[in-house]
């Protein structure tokens, strides 16, 4: 017999080699100390692999019951489609609002602009009848339309009722001159899906390119202390809201294309603000841009004086984990 | 008649995390997916449950590394988080190191010298390795014989390099 192949030590020192070819290898390496001598080599570099992979194995824990997995743990396997599944809902619904719903856009843009821009020359606000179809006539103030939709979706879905109810409500206010009660944010972190998040991201990829861009010192100014940001990021953008509610945006670079938003405001300021929305909304209808960002849910903290909140296209988890890095711009 | 789910659970589900998690590179997600595979072996019924839980298995692991792939930027920002690192004892630390250079080790060899390694450390015999695997039976001993030089080779390769840099720090 000629000497014995690597594959076979292998297989003899694991215990897989056949009754029949076991025999006549164990008779060959009793003659051969060739083959001896290889199998001693094998046998060290199995146990050596053996122990090297078992450098690299988790931590034991026991074994959960069998009947606990009845319910399959899905949900983070899932979340990245339902995000998608959620983008894809938002954007159909979207359009939809937009091309077959603009009856319900023209009046709330009638309303918005008779309550912030007196001096802006105000078409007249068509019947739902007439303006059902798209018409492009009001597509002028289209950003401002896309934010107010934006923000009617969100507090209908905020307050859990069913969007077409608020749409009738939203026009009953809108005749009165009197704007939709935003909803409340709630005081805590809030913890949201991805759908949200991306929501935040569109709104504000929409509603904010047209914040003014400011310099440190007014931002400073505006908060009544340094803004706060995430530690090694680069700051693309101090914004404030033209609404002049005091909000002040940072936006950071997470890379070449992906954007953080931090959205600020004086905690004291942001509380009064939201007891008015509260109380009346008749008398304090608060301006649309502050609307649009106030009814995104989102996730908030407060930082010293201030509450932040972030939005950006990354996991609630990953947006967390950044909103508990914030730090003051020094 | 399938084999009996309950025992295959108490003495595979061990090695399924253990072989799940040297292809995520982590113990909760490991055991998820374990867990998952044999939810779904549950539901199915598979005639040979073993060898059918680490192909599901090792396709969920597959897709989940895609998965990972795509959010690496972001993770690679939140561990370098200072907190993270901070307050880890010494030996958790070289346990890291030798993990993640028996990891490098484990990438250099071939995905099916891997596998082969993998499923026959997961417990699995010759002849179930040749069926998930598609290898002739005969030549698991070889496939095996190669993984395991390779792997002992790129580790200690590892551990030079490693030692010439701090030698030069």
């Amino acid at each position: 017999m000629s000497h014995v192949d690597d594959g076979s030590l292998h297989a003899y020192l694991d215990g897989e080699l056949p009754p029949v070819e076991r025999e006549r290898l164990e008779a060959h390496v009793a003659e051969c100390p060739t083959c001896r001598a290889q199998l001693e080599e094998e046998r060290a570099l199995v146990e050596r692999a053996s122990q090297l992979l078992g450098l690299a194995q988790p931590v034991e824990r026991p074994t959960p019951p069998l009947h606990q997995l009845r319910q399959p743990r899905l949900v983070w396997r899932l979340r990245v489609p339902l995000a998608w599944a959620a983008s894809v809902v938002l954007a159909v619904g979207f359009g939809y609002y937009l091309g077959g719903n603009s009856y319900l856009v023209a009046p709330r843009q009638f309303a918005a602009e008779r309550l912030q821009e007196p001096a802006a020359p105000a078409t007249a606000p068509a019947p739902p009848a007439v303006a059902a179809p798209p018409a492009e006539g009001s597509r002028p103030s289209r950003p401002a339309a896309l934010r107010e939709g934006f923000a009617d979706r969100n507090a209908a879905k905020a307050n859990d009722s069913i969007s077409v109810t608020s749409g009738v409500v939203a026009i009953e206010e809108s005749r009165g001159l009197r704007p939709a009660n935003p909803a409340p944010v709630p005081n805590a972190a809030v913890v949201i899906v991805d759908g949200a998040n991306r929501l935040a991201e569109v709104r504000g990829r929409l509603g904010t390119t047209q914040w003014p861009i400011i310099r440190p010192g007014p931002a400073r100014e505006l908060l009544g202390t340094d803004p706060v940001a995430i530690p090694g990021l680069a700051v693309r953008n101090l914004r404030r809201s033209p609404a002049g509610d005091g909000v002040v945006l940072v936006e950071q670079l997470l890379d070449s294309t992906t954007v953080i938003q931090l959205y600020q405001q004086r905690a004291d300021v942001e509380r009064a603000q939201r007891a008015l929305d509260r109380s009346d909304a008749r008398v304090a209808a608060p301006p649309p841009a502050a609307r649009a960002y106030a009814a995104t849910e989102r996730l908030a903290r407060f930082v010293g004086t201030l509450r932040v909140e972030i939005a950006g296209p990354l996991t609630a988890d990953s947006l967390n984990k950044l909103l508990e890095q914030l730090k003051p711009i020094p | 008649m399938p084999e009996d789910l309950a025992e295959i659970y108490r003495t595979t589900y061990t090695a399924l995390v253990r072989f799940l998690y040297r292809k995520v590179w982590d113990a909760e997600r490991a055991e998820d997916l374990a867990q998952e595979a044999f939810a779904r072996a549950l539901v199915h019924k598979p005639e040979k449950a073993r060898g059918w839980l680490f192909v599901v298995a090792a396709n969920m692991a597959r897709d989940d590394a895609r998965r990972a792939a795509r959010e690496r930027r972001h993770l690679t920002l939140l561990k370098s988080e200072p907190s993270a690192v901070s307050g880890a004892p010494e030996d958790e630390i070289d346990a890291d190191t030798r993990r993640t250079k028996v990891r490098a080790a484990l990438d250099q060899l071939t995905p099916r010298d891997r596998e082969a390694l993998l499923l026959w450390d997961a417990g699995m015999s010759y002849d179930e390795i040749a069926g998930q695997t598609g290898l002739a039976r005969g030549a698991i001993g070889t496939t095996l014989a190669r993984a395991r030089r390779r792997l002992v080779e790129a580790y200690d390769a590892g551990k030079s390099e490693g030692g010439q840099h701090v030698a030069r720090g």
